[in-house]
């Protein structure tokens, strides 16, 4: 593919890290500076990614060198975005900017804002950076970056329950980065390289290429929450502050499926995979994510666990998408990428909504909910549903592609994972919108308007029209754009 | 003034040794004197040193390996000083690294010391510096051993110093082990000259040559001394025993001194005379390779290990120094040019680590008198430049990206695959995550954890002074910077790597 040069991925990677300080510094000055500052950052950031579109549709490849890190080993700071890159970077940005924008009225009542502000917007800068960059040890830097900045999120309340999950977080954050770099400094043994910019880097199977695969299978498993990894999620999402659990939720997991993304089609090539044998690994993990993720889910009773263990069933079908190397579950995989973000950053959202209102995180207490808090409700509704995967909304047009995906992978077998798993979100999502709507208090009480303001509802009702618009639309952006990365992967045309 | 220039030039090996000795006993006469100039002198002295330092890197990297010789007595009669890209490194790092000391223990040593002892730590400060400057250019065996004794008696008058049971218990084992330790080398140097004649390590390493085939098992004993002096002198597990009390009873700065530099000069040490000295052949006669990486490896564990289970924040900073030791072994041991550069570029990143955590727990030490880790608690919102530094050096010691530990790691865990050997690897690997598990726990409590309620956590913290807070942020930033900009000081690395 052409490759043409642009300062864009820079800027969107480093622009977000250098603010921080300005937002740090501010902070003295006026709060109200520093919320403004954030959000103005967030939505720079948002429209410096995506001013690489044109580039981008025109089917060219970004390519810039910034400075060589590490003499004598090729390995620069490179940056380097294809339509792949393009996609995640999008979609985190986007959703950063909603919740950023969310943070502002949420955590107006929350204690230690001063270090919550530049935490995020920094690691929004890391996690663009994941995205952006041409090779793999670059990916590292800001992976671990991102990983370790986002402890000081998860930790945000700082109650014992809450350094607890943190704690867990750290230790696996940190076993999966080690993982990590195995994996890094395996591949540049056997290949002398560790530029994503060449496919297939890893083609001889041997004990070490099995090693190399095994480690970034743990290192970006534990980040997607990839069964047994999956460990530290359902503690560390639900403790920290709703939009930074959309965040964790909603972004930062797909920098792992982005990392196995890369791992499968970059480092090794499907044919390769296929033929050792070795994804059939992920392949199972991925199905035993799925029915555990919804499976437990059903046992929660706090709004924001059921919605963490929701977020590992559905990484399992991004997962299970990216495993079977056929042209429509993989558009299906990218294109739930999208949806998830959307889907789960409105949930998240929501659920931070309405603790604000209500104080309640127990699902058995929200009974009624929906007559005092309709806007929020409604887009919880569209985004359950969505979850679920009814027709037209985006999460139906994912998991229709997945399901086309595997008939054509010859294994209608997971269809029948794919439906079971829709039947348990059902199972779990419903109950809470109908005691919402229906709930025997909804009958007594009488119909109370006490939304949250403005600056809230406004990021969860975009996030809830998207899911909507993204299901039904005929000019379906992020469609398209899943399709271009499916043809550039399987096409070999990195 | 040309003439001065020249002077200056040409004898800077020599003027950089012999600046610290003279500063060093002007501090007794200063003492009686001009008590408050004493710490100014000290300063300037190390001003002189890097500038001389600047100088020599000037003409290394203008004209290659400078030689010089002490009262123009050509070898093999005459000592020798050589300074090379490796000399240089060293020089650098030493330099740089005890200024920043220095700077701090100017306020530091007035709360740690008494009155009256505080010139007299500049005068064994200075003379310690002086000593392993020494014994980085030095190319002579007993001038070597001459160097090590003034270290050693140095050290053990920084550690002891402080005058309470504790410290004069750690500085009397520190004495002795290392009393055995500088006899194991006088006598292999002994063995060495009775085989070849020569004291000049050139001259020697020439006539190791032939002399290996005639006299085998000299050579070899030899070999076998020098090993275990210098694993003594730098704290190598099974011999460290006599670090973790020198280095945490001691007064912060003579820590950060003793774990930043003292025992990675050995190191240096024990590599030159490896590589340069002992002929080639030695290495197939005994797999002294694999034997230093099987002490590293059990260095980095059980530093590792014993380091999670302390209570007192400077001990257990000290057994992490073994655990880092190690790594600078491990490069040693794998002995190829991604392992010798990793290994060799940590003697630089530990440094700046090491010395940085021991001045943040001497300024914790000095604002609150908290030593137990347990206490540090919520002490993150009271001293926040401390904590934020201690957190920095903390990613570095776990190899963060970004951090300067990241980037020497890697190169040693490159090493290890370009010597086949993955199983360190796994060494590397497992020993960062334990390094996860002492130093996070500590920051996180700082800034996270809810201090107790009892009222002995309400101490009073004082302010730190800006001569305390300004060594800080610059090593501070020096990890960092080292982190993401790594590559002029790789390029000088494999320069020096390259002479091998």
């Amino acid at each position: 593919m052409e490759r043409t040069t642009s300062i864009l991925p820079v800027f969107a990677a480093l622009f977000p890290m250098v603010m921080t300080f300005a937002i740090y510094y501010v902070q003295k000055e006026s709060p109200k500076l520093r919320n403004n500052l954030s959000v103005l950052t967030s939505i720079i950031t948002f429209i410096s990614v995506a001013a690489m579109y044109p580039i981008i549709a025109e089917g060219k490849i970004i390519v810039f060198e910034l400075f060589e890190v590490l003499p004598d080993m090729g390995v620069v700071g490179t940056f380097r975005v294809d339509v792949l890159s393009f996609c995640l970077a999008l979609v985190a940005s986007f959703v950063w900017m909603l919740a950023t924008i969310f943070s502002v009225d949420y955590m107006s009542h929350e204690h230690a804002q001063n270090r919550y502000y530049p935490t995020l917007i920094f690691t929004l800068g890391a996690c663009i950076g994941i995205f952006v960059v041409g090779d793999l040890f670059s990916f590292f830097i800001f992976f671990e970056l991102m990983s370790v900045i986002s402890y000081v999120l998860v930790v945000h309340e700082e109650s014992v329950e809450a350094l607890k999950a943190g704690y867990k977080y750290i230790v696996m954050t940190i076993i999966g980065g080690l993982s990590l770099l195995l994996g890094v400094i395996n591949t540049y043994e056997i290949s002398g390289s560790v530029s994503l910019d060449q496919i297939g880097l890893i083609t001889e199977p041997s004990g070490l290429a099995l090693a190399t695969f095994i480690a970034f299978l743990i290192g970006f498993g534990m980040k997607a929450g990839m069964f047994p990894l999956h460990v530290w999620l359902p503690d560390a999402h639900p403790v920290a502050p709703a939009p930074a659990s959309a965040l964790l939720s909603g972004v930062m997991l797909k920098t792992g499926a982005y990392g196995l993304i890369r791992v499968f089609y970059n480092v090794f090539t499907p044919e390769f995979l296929q033929e050792t044998g070795w994804i059939t690994i992920v392949t199972v993990l991925a199905v035993i994510t799925i029915l555990l993720g919804s499976a437990v889910a059903l046992t929660q009773y706090d709004l924001k666990r059921r919605l963490a263990y929701s977020s590992i069933g559905q990484m399992g079908y991004i997962l299970l998408g990216l495993s079977l190397f056929t042209h429509t579950a993989l558009v299906g995989a990218v294109f739930h990428i999208f949806s998830h973000a959307f889907m789960k950053g409105c949930l998240f959202l929501c659920a931070g909504a309405i603790i604000v209102k209500t104080g309640q995180r127990d699902i058995r207490e929200l009974s009624g909910i929906g007559l005092k808090m309709p806007v929020t409700m409604i887009a919880f509704t569209t985004a359950a549903l969505a979850m679920i995967g009814i027709p037209p909304l985006n999460g139906f047009l994912s998991k229709w592609n997945l399901a086309l995906g595997s008939l054509e992978a010859g294994a209608p077998v997971f269809v029948i994972v794919l439906l079971i798993s829709s039947l348990l979100n059902g199972l779990y999502y419903l109950p809470i919108i109908i005691s919402a709507f229906f709930g025997t208090e909804a009958q007594e009480k009488k119909f109370t308007f006490d939304e949250v303001p403005f600056k809230m509802l406004m990021p969860i009702t975009i996030l809830a029209l998207l899911c909507l618009v993204f299901g039904v639309s005929p000019i379906n952006l992020p469609f398209n754009l899943s399709k271009m990365v499916a043809d550039m992967l399987l096409g070999g045309g990195i | 003034m040309t003439t001065a220039m020249n002077i200056i030039q040409g004898h800077s090996p020599a003027l950089i040794v012999v600046t610290f000795l003279l500063f060093s006993y002007l501090m007794p006469v200063l003492d009686s004197w001009k008590k408050n100039w004493c710490a100014t002198l000290a300063i300037a002295a190390h001003v002189l040193a890097l500038f001389f330092t600047g100088i020599l890197a000037w003409q290394v990297f203008t004209t290659g390996t400078v030689t010089y010789h002490m009262g123009n007595w050509p070898p093999p009669w005459g000592i020798e000083f050589v300074i090379d890209y490796l000399a240089i490194f060293m020089l650098t790092t030493i330099t740089v690294v005890s200024l920043l000391i220095l700077i701090f223990a100017t306020k530091d040593l007035g709360h740690e010391l008494k009155a009256q002892v505080s010139s007299w730590y500049y005068t064994l400060y200075l003379l310690l510096v002086g000593a392993m400057i020494g014994l980085a250019i030095t190319n002579d065996f007993f001038n070597m051993f001459v160097f090590m004794e003034i270290a050693a008696i140095s050290a053990c008058g920084i550690i002891a110093i402080k005058e309470d049971k504790e410290c004069v218990e750690a500085s009397f084992k520190y004495l002795i082990l290392s009393a055995v330790g500088t006899g194991c080398v006088l006598l292999s140097v002994a063995m060495l000259y009775m085989v070849t004649g020569h004291l000049n390590f050139t001259f020697a390493a020439e006539a190791l040559v032939p002399a290996l085939e005639l006299y085998p098992n000299n050579i070899l004993v030899a070999l076998a001394l020098f090993s275990a002096g210098f694993i003594v002198k730098a704290a190598l597990f099974p011999l460290h025993v006599w670090l973790p009390d020198a280095h945490s009873s001691a007064p912060s700065p003579s820590s950060a001194i003793l774990s930043g530099l003292v025992i990675k000069i050995y190191a240096y040490a024990y590599l030159k005379l490896l590589l340069k000295v002992f002929p080639g052949d030695i290495f197939s006669m005994v797999p002294i390779y694999d034997m230093i990486l099987i002490l590293a490896s059990l260095s980095i564990f059980f530093g590792s290990l014993f380091a999670i289970v302390q209570e007192d924040i400077k001990r257990m900073l000290a057994f992490s120094s073994i655990a880092q030791i190690g790594y600078v072994f491990l490069g040693i041991g794998l002995a190829n040019q991604a392992g010798l550069t990793g290994g060799i570029l940590h003697i630089f990143n530990h440094a700046l680590m090491k010395a940085m955590l021991f001045l943040s727990a001497g300024a914790i030490i000095y604002c609150t008198g908290i030593r137990n880790i347990d206490q540090l608690k919520g002490i993150g919102a009271k001293m926040p430049l401390v904590m934020g530094v201690f957190a920095v050096g903390a990613m570095s010691m776990v190899g963060i990206p970004t951090t300067n530990g990241f980037i020497s790691k890697l190169y040693l865990a490159l090493g290890t695959l370009d010597a086949g050997k993955p199983f360190y690897l796994g060494v590397i690997l497992v020993s960062s995550f334990l390094n996860v598990i002492y130093y996070f726990p500590i920051v996180i409590n700082a800034f996270f954890g809810e201090p107790g309620e009892e009222p002995e956590n309400d101490i009073p913290v004082k302010k730190l002074p800006l001569e305390m807070s300004i060594p800080l942020v610059i090593l501070a930033a020096g990890i960092l910077f080292f982190g993401i900009f790594p590559r002029h000081m790789l390029i000088l690395v494999e320069r020096a790597v390259a002479i091998f």
